[in-house]
């Protein structure tokens, strides 16, 4: 179990940007468009096989050629003005058919981006991935932010378009983030280094469809692209988040009437912090969420 | 037991340059299994050890199946007068590797293994009257070699579609490559119908196959009888359902059939076959 570097990159102090898939997959697309568009170099690997199970095997004429796993890749890029590091997972590890990685392999594999990040001098990590929130898919998702230090939180107050988990009504700064992308931030802090996870939002009844929602990874991007100071091109995903709009209301065109009349009025509820006068009361707000709860009967969570 | 090792060995095996079969518990038509036991009653294998099964099944009450409750095993058993050692298991729900290479650990460090053999049977949507076909998988040049020798089909070509994962056979046979261990996977595509019972012409494909690789000289008449009952019996359904035999028919003639059809023929087959036995 162990990791495999093709190279050794000259670094200085570089930020590192990990994800992996989770809910809507909207941190881990919005890492590889950055890699991608950044022309970042791949330069090591994490040995997948005590990891994942395979995905792919190829058998030519009888004879076993392949066996491919899950990938979970580091990248660089210099020269940029500032040094980036990415790590990018193709699955999380999963101990027995849980959707989020948890427990002793979860812990291994973020020790393993850990200790790459620290090899070159790594002094901040970004993870990304999905904070599900009661709006509407007509609406420009927000960004929750959480850092794994008191000292960062002014950092994040001057990202665009980015609530803390206090802004949101009733939560009072309390929250939980699944998965590899929420677990990084507590093992980074255990061992010093400082991160912060960003989460695209996604309406809530998206949460349990197996479709991507780029709309969310472009607000990221956005969002990675001040806390870097560089300018990132989102054009990219323009193509990606047209269909997924599309597909979208497509599926949304399916909901029982009385469901959509419910959902519909989500593009009236400003359920975070400071909120604007709107055409609704405080009752009404109060009672819709609760009706989209009782909906789905589910809690709002983040990954 | 050593507490840091994965598994439990009770008695040494003597065994030189032995051969490893392993049928996997479960698998399609329960296939391995069937084989595994058969070549356990008849070769009068004893068991020697077992992979214990804390990190690698989950452990959080029991699954109960027709009202028994069942736990998973992985039990090696001996047979060292044909110098073989058949593991029976179910497959692992994680730490894969490290449970494969448990097996391997096993049979190398105790058994002195040098080829391994898994077996697993395939859904086919034929009828239960074509011969059985036997594929064989290799992981080498060398073992490609030697099964040549064979009346299988070692020359399929194969990609795992998307939305699907290999099988844990085809792990095996990865992780025996990286050990230098020549390993084929066998596999026999059985009729879909037949899953829910058993198909003892599958059986007696693979048990044949093995009986000659390792001139085990096994008396094979039992499953000989065993294929001729179940086939008589089949006759006699659709003697007496002419919807069942015009399934079948159809499948004969390579006329393939819709899901209702499919479905209605798995159910009447197991119904009525539990019925004459």
């Amino acid at each position: 179990m162990g990791i495999r570097l093709h190279k050794e990159p000259d670094l200085v102090k570089p930020i590192m940007i990990a994800s992996w898939p989770g809910i809507g997959n909207i941190g881990i697309i919005a890492v590889d468009t950055l890699r991608t568009t950044m022309g970042a170099e791949e330069f090591g690997e994490i040995e997948p096989w005590d990891f994942f199970y395979p995905k792919r095997v190829l058998i030519e004429k009888g004879e076993l050629k392949e066996l491919e796993f899950p990938y979970s890749k580091f990248y660089f890029k210099k020269d940029l003005g500032k040094d980036l590091l990415f790590f990018v997972g193709e699955e999380q590890p999963s101990d027995g058919g849980r959707a989020y990685a948890e427990g002793r392999k979860a812990y291994q594999i973020a020790n393993l981006v850990l200790d790459v990040a620290q090899k070159f001098g790594c002094r901040l990590i970004y993870t990304s991935g999905a904070a599900v929130a009661p709006i509407h898919h007509a609406m420009k998702p927000r960004v929750w932010a959480v850092p794994n230090a008191e000292h960062l939180i002014s950092e994040v107050k001057s990202y665009p378009n980015t609530i803390l988990m206090s802004d949101i009504e009733g939560r009072e700064g309390q929250g939980n983030i699944t998965g590899l992308n929420g677990l990084m931030l507590g093992v980074a802090k255990k061992r010093g280094i400082e991160a912060i996870c960003v989460m695209g939002e996604i309406p809530i009844y998206l949460q349990g469809l197996p479709i991507p929602y780029p709309q969310a990874s472009r607000v990221v991007l956005e969002v990675l692209s001040a806390a870097l100071g560089m300018r990132i091109e989102t054009e990219k995903l323009n193509g990606f988040i047209e269909r997924s709009e599309k597909e979208i209301e497509r599926l949304y065109d399916k909901f029982p009437p009385e469901i959509k009349e419910q959902l519909d009025k989500l593009k009236h509820v400003a359920y975070s912090k400071p909120t604007e006068p709107g055409p609704i009361t405080e009752d009404d707000k109060k009672r819709i969420l609760e009706d989209i709860d009782k909906l789905f009967r589910k809690e709002t969570k983040e990954d | 037991m050593n507490e840091n090792l994965a598994y439990r060995i009770y008695k040494e095996p003597k065994l030189q340059a032995s051969s490893l079969i392993v049928g996997w518990n479960e698998d399609a038509g329960n296939l391995g299994d069937r084989v595994v036991k058969y070549l356990n009653e008849k070769l009068g294998c004893e068991e020697f050890g077992e992979i214990e099964p804390v990190e690698f099944f989950p452990l959080g009450g029991v699954s109960v199946e027709d009202n028994v409750a069942h736990f998973p095993e992985s039990k090696f058993y001996s047979c060292p007068k044909k110098n073989l050692v058949l593991l029976k298991s179910n497959a692992p729900h994680a730490e894969w590797h490290k449970f494969l290479n448990t097996i391997l650990n096993v049979a190398e460090q105790y058994c002195h293994t040098t080829e391994v053999y898994t077996i697993g049977g395939m859904v086919a949507l034929s009828a239960h009257t074509t011969p059985r076909e036997l594929f064989a998988i290799s992981n080498s040049p060398k073992m490609k070699k030697i099964l040549g020798q064979y009346n299988l089909n070692n020359d399929m070509d194969y990609e795992t579609p998307p939305e699907q994962r290999p099988t844990i056979s085809s792990f095996l046979l990865w992780v025996a490559r990286n050990r230098a261990l020549i390993a084929a996977s066998l596999w026999v595509p059985l009729p879909f119908y037949l899953l829910a019972t058993e198909d003892p012409a599958a059986c007696k494909r693979v048990v044949e196959f093995f009986d000659t690789r390792f001139n085990l000289g096994i008396d094979l008449s039992d499953l000989d009888i065993s294929v001729k009952k179940q086939n008589e019996k089949i006759a006699s359904i659709r003697f007496s359902f002419p919807e069942i035999d015009k399934y079948i028919r159809n499948l004969e003639s390579n006329v393939a059939l819709s899901q209702e059809e499919s479905e209605k023929l798995v159910r009447d087959i197991e119904e009525y076959l539990n019925k004459i036995e």
